[in-house]
Order: C-alpha cells, then structure tokens, then sequence
C-alpha cells in the first residue's frame, strides 16, 4: 500500500521508494528506503501534508509525496494485545540488539505469542517463554 | 587558513558560525545567485582564518541550488577543513551528510552539536566515534558558546585518517574500474567523480561531456546497469541505502537510546499546535500577538524620530522645528535658500524616512526570528501548506502576506524566508497588492470624509478585494509567468527550542544595517528627485499648480478624467509614490479643510480615488527593498506596472459602472 493511505498512529515499513529526480532523491536523503520503519504523526488541518516520524525525526510530506512511497503495514509490539499470535518483521536498532533479541528466539520471521501484554511482555517464542522489556518492545515490528 | 562549515538545516549551523566569529561576519550571496553567502574573519592562536558557512543540506546531489554550491565549494576552493555540523539529537540522519562530506574530503572535523540536549535521549561514546571514523569528533552547544575552542583547535592540530565508507564489492570494482579510466585527466577526487557517475548525477555526467569523454559516460551509464541488476533496485536508492546503513551501523555502535517509547516535549506542543483544529486558530492568535506586538512597539519609535527630525505642527497651526528645520535655517545663513532647501527638505528628509521605516524592520525580524529558531515556523508551513499551494506559494508565504498589512518593505524582505526561488519572486510580486499600514492610514482619512455612514464596509471592500486580487494573481501567475518545475517540500519540523539571544540581535542588526545601507541610498535619491520636481521651477509654490510636479499633474488631467480623478489628487498620488501617508498632508496642502476636500470630489470620484491608492505603485522604500532583494530593475519594473494596471482597472470599472448606475454621484 502507498504511505500516503496510512492512518495517524499507524506504522508501515518501507518497502521501495518511487519516483524520480529531486523528489526521489529528497526521499531517499531524509532515510526514506526499503527498511525504514514509518509511522503517521498526525495530519494537518487540511489533510495535507501529513506528518511522519522516521528516525526519531519529524518530517512534512505532501501527499503527492508520500504517494511515491510504498509501504507495508506492520505494528510495534507494545501495541499488541495479549493472546495474539504475531509474525516478527523488523528489529529497529544496532547488531547488538539484534543478536540478543536472535538469542531469546525474536528474529524477522518469526512467529511468537503474546502471553501477558506491555511492559514488560511476556511472549512465548520458538525458544520457550521470555520477557521483553519497554525499551525492546518498542523497538521491535511485528504483523 | 580556510575552514567551511557545512551540515543539515536545523543543526544550530548558524549559531555556531556566530559564535566563532561573533560580530566579525559578512553577509553577501554566491555569485550568481541569491543564496545567502556568510564569512567572517578571526584569529585563533595567532593564526588568522576564514570561515564560510555553506548552505544548510541534507545530501549533495546536483538537484538543489544549495547542495551544488557546497559540493562545488569543497572540491574547488579546498577548505583547510570542513567542519561538518551535526545535531546530536538526530545523530544517523545527520550521519548520512557525513558519508557524503567524507567522499569529498578527508581534512573534516565533526561538530556534535546541541550535545547538552543529545545526552538526555542516548548515551553517546565520543571517544568510539572518534577510532570508528578516524576524525576528530569535539562535541559543542553552540547557543552557549560550548565546545567553540575545542572545535577550533581541532581544526588546528586535528589527526585526519578518516576510515572511508566501503560500498560492497560488486560496486566497489565498478569504481576502480572508472576511476582507472579517469587517470590521464586533471581531476582532483577521482573517486568521487567515478562514484557521482554511477548515480548518474547530471552535473558530473556535464562535466565529463564538456572533456569529450564519452567513452566514460558510456561505461558509467553500462556499469550502472550492471549494478541495478544484480540488486533489483535503482542505483539511486541503491547508493542512499550503502550510505544509510553506514550511517545506521555507526549511530547504533556510538549511541544507546535512553527513555525509549517515551513522549517528547515537542510532541506534546505539536498535540496542541499543530493539531488538526486548534492549529489555525492558534496560529491566528500568533500572528496577531507578533503584529500587535512589532507595530505598537515601533510606533513611539517612529514618532519620536519623526517629531526629531520633521518637528511638529499644532493644531493651532504653529509649527516646532525639527532637526531638519533648525538645518535649513542654519544652512541658509551661508548658502543660497535653494540649496538649504535641497539638502534638507529634500535629501535630509527622505533620510528621516528611511530612519522611521527601521523600527519596524528591527521589531519584525526580532519577531520573525523568535518564531524561525523556535520552530514555529515549520509548523506554519505545515498547517497552511495546502492553503497557500493553491496560489503556488509553501506554507511559510502566509507570512510575508500577513506582513504586507503592517509595512511592505520587511514583508518583502521577510521572503528570504521561502527557500525556493520562483515562490520567492512570486511572493515579492504580490505582496505590494497588500495594502499596507501607511495605505490604510489614507483610506481611512478619505472615507471618513466621504462615508461617513458606511466606513467600515468601504474600507473591508478594500482589503477584501486586495485579498481577492492577490489570491486570483497568485493562482494565476503560479501557472503562467513564475510557473516552475514542481519542487520537492520534504521539510523538517525540527524540535522546539529556546531562541538565543546572541542569533536573533546578530539576525536584527544585519536586517537593519542591510536596508539602512542598501534601500536607504535609493530612497534618498528619490527623496531628492521628488524635491527638484516639486520645488522647481525655482520660486513657485511647494509642490503648486506651477511646480514641475503640478504641471505633470495638470498634463495628466485628461488621463485622470475618466477614472474621475482630479489634478489635485494627481499631484497627491505623486507624492504617495514617496511614502503613501502623505497624500493625508498633501490634500490639507492644497484644500485646507477637510470641507474643502469633500466639496471638490463626488463620493464615486472618492472611491475611484481610493481603488487607485490601493494598487498604484508601490512606495519609493517598497521599490526600493525589490530591488535590493531580486537585484532586478525589470522586476522592479514590472511590479510598477502591475499595480498601474489593476490601479487604472479597477478605478476606471467602479467609475464607469457608478456613474452608468448613477450612484455616489
């Protein structure tokens, strides 16, 4: 789906950026690319532009721009109610984070049930059962 | 020694740049263009070096203004060093410019700016980012002098081995590859060249057309390919990705992020502000406490330097001499009266004018300042974007519009602010047509005089259609004459802050110094030129019937008939062109009373009047600021005719069509 078709509070990755010339390059200098973890401020009084934050910045897009950026939906694992049973999809932080959370059985793909909800989480992994923290669960997209 | 600062916007760039070299700057622009060139001299540690502040941007490709000027600027000037500001708070983004920089130099020290607020969202490891990059890295708070010497001694003595990004493999042969082709040509950088004709970037790919070497643009365009085949994405992307997850890996190995999931200060003000319905009201408020605000507070100002210069006359029709006054009786005890006269009530006078316009100016930009390092601005730019679209202007241009109401010329000056040239020409061509406090001032003089009963519906018809005037003209004008290409708007709304006091008086000084030096002259020289022509041929009466001025008025009468002009308003309208408040003087010259005035024009006549007040050309200072800001007597030009035209249009339609209608006659 097109970024521009997010809700506010709702988070997508990104999964190619369209377009061309100074638009595409305008994107792809503010660290819109395949990967990046996006999610809808709020809108304007208008509905047009729409604000987004990416990277911890906060960033203005025209909907025609926004419409250049495909995305797909995913949700930060905070916001995911007991009992569920999720697909991991992006770990948001450095190499050490991702080997830790790989070491408790949270790595892209894989399928994990929410036992108790945020924070801390409990979750029931490949691996068995495991706590996760405020800090990780916000940083960890699931579908 | 040459040291250029480069960096995002909104990383305190500026701040920092004041606070190394403090007073000691200069304002100018990039040759040929008009953005914004700042440098300043100092001496540190005996050593005397220069300092340029490049434009703030967020990566250097050839598609904006700013981002050639800066690259053209490292590869060919060579800065000894580029100190690369980076705001600490928002440290991967900023990485990014600095996998960029670092392609074009080794010789770069890093500025972690902003490090005190940096500290409370991660845990930063200066010292691992300093052998990770193989740079000096010297953290700073720029707005409180912190970490200026540090910077400047690294700059000095700093060890430069900076450890490069390496793209993968595949990418990396295809460099060497280019680069060897390359090895019989003067280029500096060879690298850089080879790696900016990968991504196919059009000022580098002219470059190499101009050295008729075709034979690498061929290879480029084939490796290019090569490339996006074997990853499945354009090379763009492709390139911006290799960099982004340098920047990524190092942000994660320098930073830990405290607090996480936690709300922001400036998102709770954004809840508030920028909401979806308290945004516009909000800003409504804003605009109307920052107008109130300048134009209160400069009015005792301008007073005062009015009542100096110009003196007084009471009601009782004796008059206090001003400076001006005790001048000319002064000079005129050792020159001819003429020649008194000429310098004082001619030059001297136009002068004071300037001097009473810098209030205002010095007022506004402390405003516009307080609102731009706040963040404010952005937000502005974000609720009224898709308003202003629709009269090809960005959000921010609600601004200098809202301006136009008080004074024209710190509007005009105030669209510095939209970064985009044609929307900036755009702006300055409309914002004359927004009647200004000196207009209103008039009209509120004539229809007290000839509406009596219905003053405030004459005076809302007035601005009303000014708004409707400019609204038509810029949706018009967007899509025909400053019609240009559809620029990306992907604007940061960076935290809110707390202005410092050091950047906005730097910022009112070079405002106020650069209209006083600049416009101030044409405006004098105008002033002097209004003098001649009013005052001549020698012996008349002041601006009279026999004047240079009332002949021109009494040749143009005919012209004037069919809007229902009189002469006498001509000759007002001539000295309106100087400063629009004294066509008020100029009627009680020639009427006397306000009686007087009401017995020699017809309602209709009156409005006919006010319509052409409303557009006519703008004041001698407005015209003047134009030109200072477009360096262009044609569109000073073309503005003048602009306003003639809807001033001839709409007085000769209200005329004709009253008159036909037998109203107000």
């Amino acid at each position: 789906m097109k970024l521009s078709e997010l809700m506010p509070g709702e988070t997508g990755v990104v999964t190619k950026v369209a377009g061309t010339g100074a638009i595409h390059r305008r994107l792809l200098a503010m660290g819109i690319l395949p990967g990046t973890v996006i999610r809808v401020a709020r809108l304007s009084p208008f509905g047009d532009p729409i604000e987004y934050e990416i990277r911890g910045v906060f960033i203005s897009l025209r909907k025609s721009e926004a419409d250049y950026v495909e995305i797909d939906r995913i949700i930060p694992l905070h916001m995911v109610p007991a009992g569920e049973k999720v697909r991991v999809m992006i770990l948001d932080g450095g190499v050490n984070f991702i080997r830790n959370m790989g070491s408790i059985g949270i790595s892209p793909g894989k399928i994990i049930e929410i036992l108790s909800p945020c924070c801390p989480m409990r979750v029931r992994t490949a691996l068995g059962e495991h706590y996760v923290g405020k800090g990780e669960a916000y940083r960890i997209y699931v579908r | 020694m040459l040291i250029a600062l480069a960096g995002n916007p909104n990383t305190g760039k500026s701040s920092l740049f004041n606070a190394i070299t403090g007073a000691h700057q200069h304002i100018g622009n990039w040759p040929g263009v008009t953005v914004e060139k700042k440098e300043g001299t100092i001496t540190f540690e005996g050593k005397k070096i220069t300092i340029v502040d490049l434009p703030g941007t967020y990566s250097l490709t050839a598609y904006s203004l700013e981002e050639v000027i800066t690259r053209n600027f490292i590869l060919e000037e060579e800065p000894d060093v580029v100190v690369d500001v980076i705001d600490a708070t928002n440290l991967e983004r900023n990485l990014y410019l600095l996998t960029e920089l670092m392609e074009l130099t080794d010789r770069i020290v890093i500025a972690l700016n902003m490090f005190d607020e940096a500290k409370k969202k991660y845990k930063l490891d200066v010292k691992k980012m300093r052998e990770l990059l193989g740079l000096p890295v010297i953290p700073t708070v720029a707005i409180k002098d912190k970490g200026i010497k540090d910077l400047l001694h690294a700059c000095l003595h700093g060890y430069f081995k900076p450890k490069k990004l390496s793209y993968p493999e595949d990418v990396e042969n295809r460099v060497e590859k280019l680069q060897r082709m390359m090895e019989n040509l003067d280029l500096k950088n060879k690298r850089w060249h080879a790696i900016k004709l990968l991504e196919n970037d059009s000022e580098v790919r002219k470059k190499f057309a101009n050295l008729g070497r075709k034979d690498i643009l061929h290879e480029a365009e084939h490796l290019r390919h090569e490339i996006e085949d074997i990853y499945g994405d354009d090379i763009e992307t492709l390139i911006a990705s290799f960099r982004y997850s340098f920047a990524h890996g190092l942000f994660h190995e320098v930073a830990e992020p405290l607090n996480v999931g936690g709300v922001t200060i400036t998102d709770m003000i954004d809840h508030v502000v920028a909401h979806k319905i308290f945004g516009l009201p909000i800003f409504l408020v804003v605009m109307y406490l920052s107008f109130e605000f300048v134009f209160v507070v400069a009015a005792p100002f301008q007073d005062a330097i009015d009542l100096i210069f110009n003196g007084k006359t009471l009601a009782s029709g004796q008059h206090i001499n001003g400076l001006i006054d005790i001048s000319y009786h002064w000079m005129a005890s050792f020159m001819p009266n003429w020649a008194s006269s000429f310098i004082n009530y001619g030059m001297l006078r136009g002068l004071a004018a300037v001097l009473t316009f810098t209030p205002i100016i010095m007022f506004l930009f402390l405003i516009l300042s307080i609102l731009e390092d706040s963040g404010y601005l952005a937000r502005v730019a974000f609720l009224m974007d898709k308003l202003m679209r629709k009269i090809g202007l960005e959000g921010r241009g609600i601004i200098s519009l809202m301006l136009g109401f008080g004074c024209n010329v710190p509007a005009v000056m105030s669209t510095r602010a939209l970064k985009n040239e044609r929307e900036r020409e755009l702006s300055i061509a409309l914002n004359p047509l927004i009647p200004c406090g000196a207009r209103i001032q008039v009209f509120a003089f004539i229809t007290a005089i000839f509406f009596k009963h219905n003053q405030a519906l004459v005076m809302w018809s007035l601005i009303l259609l000014s708004m409707g005037v400019v609204a038509l003209l810029g949706y018009v004008y967007s899509k025909t004459i400053f019609k240009g290409k559809a620029e990306p708007f992907v604007m940061e709304l960076p935290p809110y802050r707390v202005p410092s006091l050091k950047g906005i008086f730097i910022h009112m000084w070079e405002k106020s110094e650069g209209f006083l030096r600049k416009a101030g002259t044409i405006i004098v020289g105008a002033a002097g030129i209004i003098w001649l022509l009013a005052a001549l041929p020698w012996g008349v009466q002041f601006g009279g019937e026999n004047s240079y001025i009332g002949q021109i008025a009494h040749f143009l009468a005919p012209v004037g008939a069919p809007f229902g002009i009189t002469p006498e308003s001509i000759i007002a309208l001539f000295f309106g062109f100087f400063a629009k408040e004294v066509v008020i003087d100029v009627f009680y010259v020639l009427y006397g009373t306000k009686e007087a005035l009401f017995a020699a024009m017809t309602p209709l006549q009156a409005y006919s009047l006010l319509l052409f007040i409303l557009f006519y050309t703008p004041c001698v200072a407005t015209l003047a600021t134009i030109y200072n800001e477009t360096k262009s007597t044609k569109f000073v030009l073309f503005v003048i005719l602009e306003g003639f035209a809807l001033a001839l249009f709409f007085s000769f339609l209200a005329y004709t069509i009253g008159s036909f209608l037998g109203v107000g006659g």
